[in-house]
């Protein structure tokens, strides 16, 4: 189709207007992905015969004047981790091969009752453990701007099928910035909501305290839709909250005048790549022009949030694999086997300690940082995105320095569990995306998305496909 | 007694031997240096921001704290 919607909004409303079925833009991002596929190694399962299926029921219902929901036969994928006794769901790795979960993913199902058709499985660093996409069992999933390069991880396939037009919109989790990493370095929108935010029930744990699912696609009105649909309290996860969910949509296009946007002074632009704030720059320009005030702030604890989430994360997910590492150590990557195993360092006490703090040291960061502004800008990356090369297993300590920068920016708020959407502001030197994180107070979505909103409106970056997607 | 250096790692010995408690197989000496080198850090990270007892904290209030810090209803 050459004439397909660009954007999730945008597909649902030719398919409710009848300009278009869903069964043509399935097998539209059907064909799409059969041939770029094998460039960029998004989708580890593509169930063709299933999604046809789904779309043909969702053009039946129709045209029998039932309307399924705001999602009403669009095309999206999935991260390899969502539980569904029909589905295979491997989390990107050798030792779930072939596994069905008992249950289907309640973000699964809320997804299948507002009419999306689900085009697959997507590529994953094995149990979301990782920030560059590599995969020892199913190969890296590639970069549509530049194949050389990484598409982050650990939902690496959900970032990039978006970015090359594959699916309208994918869903990824987030432990420690592996939605936010993805999409800023495909050049999409990425937002890990708010801890609770989203119902956790069926998916594949990495770490119980900061594991946070959310959606990624390619303007912010379309994670404003998939937000909407899959928020929300959920009986079968006690940590999902009760609070009311908001209409993400209504305030979107209330704009950004007199809104306090804190521009860290300490910590997140330390040590930032030239052309990487060069581009920030621009952008929280633009946010100025538009009516936003920027003013510095100072952020407290920022280095310890990072090791703070470090002190959790490593010892849930080593006590989450405790059984596997034993009696199926070979069934690991290395890398990912050795990561597993920092969580045996951390002692109980400590751990316990670490999630003790958390209340504590969130208060003291609401009360901090949004008294002087109401959304934060930082970074997602403070690189340039790296190649594959760069941040192979056999890169050495150099990788690992690469890794550790990686998620430096990110990682303080899986631990906080506050809000954060990452929006891309164009292209690095290298013709790679940079991507600004904004972060909120907790459960301040529609902020966050109302500022990416009033920055796509007045900026085009976000109507450039990569390359590849033109193949 | 003084007071140990919030970085010094621990030993490759001692990780060795806690993965050894965890029933995990032998790790190489890199993946020993790193893995002691990070929870120095996150130890060091925890130290610091424990200013105070946390003996009347429960973890279970973490999703009570982001809701009642959250911004008000639009």
């Amino acid at each position: 189709m050459n004439d397909a919607p660009d954007t999730l909004v945008s597909a649902a409303a030719a398919l409710a207007a009848g300009r278009v079925s869903s069964i043509e833009l399935t097998r539209d991002c059907l064909e799409r992905v059969a041939r770029l596929n094998g460039t960029l190694n998004c989708f580890l399962r593509v169930e063709e015969e299933a999604a046809l299926a789904a779309a043909a029921a969702a053009d039946a219902a129709r045209a029998a004047g039932r309307r399924l929901g705001p999602l009403h036969g669009v095309p999206i994928a999935l991260k390899d981790m969502f539980y569904d006794p029909a589905r295979e769901t491997g989390s990107g790795s050798q030792v779930r091969a072939g596994f069905h979960g008992m249950r289907v993913a309640t973000v699964s199902a809320r997804l299948a009752a507002a009419g999306a058709v689900n085009l697959g499985a997507l590529n994953m660093t094995e149990f979301a453990l990782g920030p560059t996409g590599h995969n020892v069992h199913h190969g890296a999933c590639r970069n549509p701007w530049n194949p050389d390069y990484i598409a982050g991880g650990s939902s690496s396939g959900a970032g990039a099928a978006v970015a090359a037009r594959l699916a309208y919109g994918t869903l990824g989790s987030d432990t420690g910035g592996s939605i936010r990493g993805p999409a800023a370095v495909n050049g999409v929108l990425g937002l890990k909501p708010t801890y609770g935010r989203v119902s956790r029930a069926g998916a594949m744990p990495l770490s119980w305290s900061c594991d946070h699912i959310g959606p990624l696609a390619r303007t912010a009105a379309d994670l404003a839709r998939l937000l909407g649909v899959i928020a929300g309290q959920d009986p079968a996860d006690p940590t999902a909250s009760r609070r009311p969910v908001p209409d993400y949509e209504a305030a979107l296009d209330t704009g950004v005048v007199g809104l306090r946007i804190g521009i860290p002074g300490n910590f997140y632009f330390d040590g930032v790549d030239a052309d990487v704030q060069r581009r920030l720059d621009a952008a929280l320009a633009t946010l100025a022009a538009a009516g936003a005030v920027l003013v510095p702030v100072e952020v407290p604890d920022p280095k310890s949030l990072g090791e703070l989430s470090r002190a959790i994360v490593y010892p849930e997910a080593a006590a989450a694999h405790a059984h596997w590492l034993r009696s199926r150590p070979g069934d690991y990557s290395p890398q990912v086997h050795a990561r597993l195993a920092s969580g045996v360092a951390i002692p109980a006490p400590l751990y316990l300690e670490a999630l003790q703090l958390r209340p504590r040291l969130l208060a003291g960061f609401v009360d901090s940082v949004y008294a002087r502004c109401d959304v934060l800008a930082t970074p997602t990356l403070a690189l340039r995105v790296p190649t594959l090369a760069a941040t192979d297993v056999g890169g050495g300590e150099a990788m690992w320095a690469v890794i550790a920068a990686l998620v430096r920016c990110v990682a303080p708020f899986n631990y906080l569990g506050v809000p954060a959407l990452s929006v891309p502001v164009g292209p690095d030197a290298n013709g790679l995306p940079v991507g600004l994180q904004l972060v909120g107070r907790p459960f301040a979505e529609a902020l966050l998305l109302r500022v990416a909103a009033a920055y796509q409106r007045d900026s085009d970056w976000h109507e450039h496909a990569p390359p590849v997607a033109a193949f | 007694m003084q007071d140990r250096d919030p970085l010094q790692p621990l030993s490759t010995a001692t990780v060795a031997a806690l993965a050894g408690l965890a029933g995990l197989p032998p790790l190489d000496a890199p993946t020993l240096a790193r893995i002691a080198e990070g929870a120095a850090r996150a130890a060091a990270a925890v130290r610091a921001s424990a200013a105070g007892s946390l003996f009347d904290v429960e973890p279970a209030s973490f999703l009570a704290e982001l809701e009642r810090l959250a911004e008000p209803p639009a």
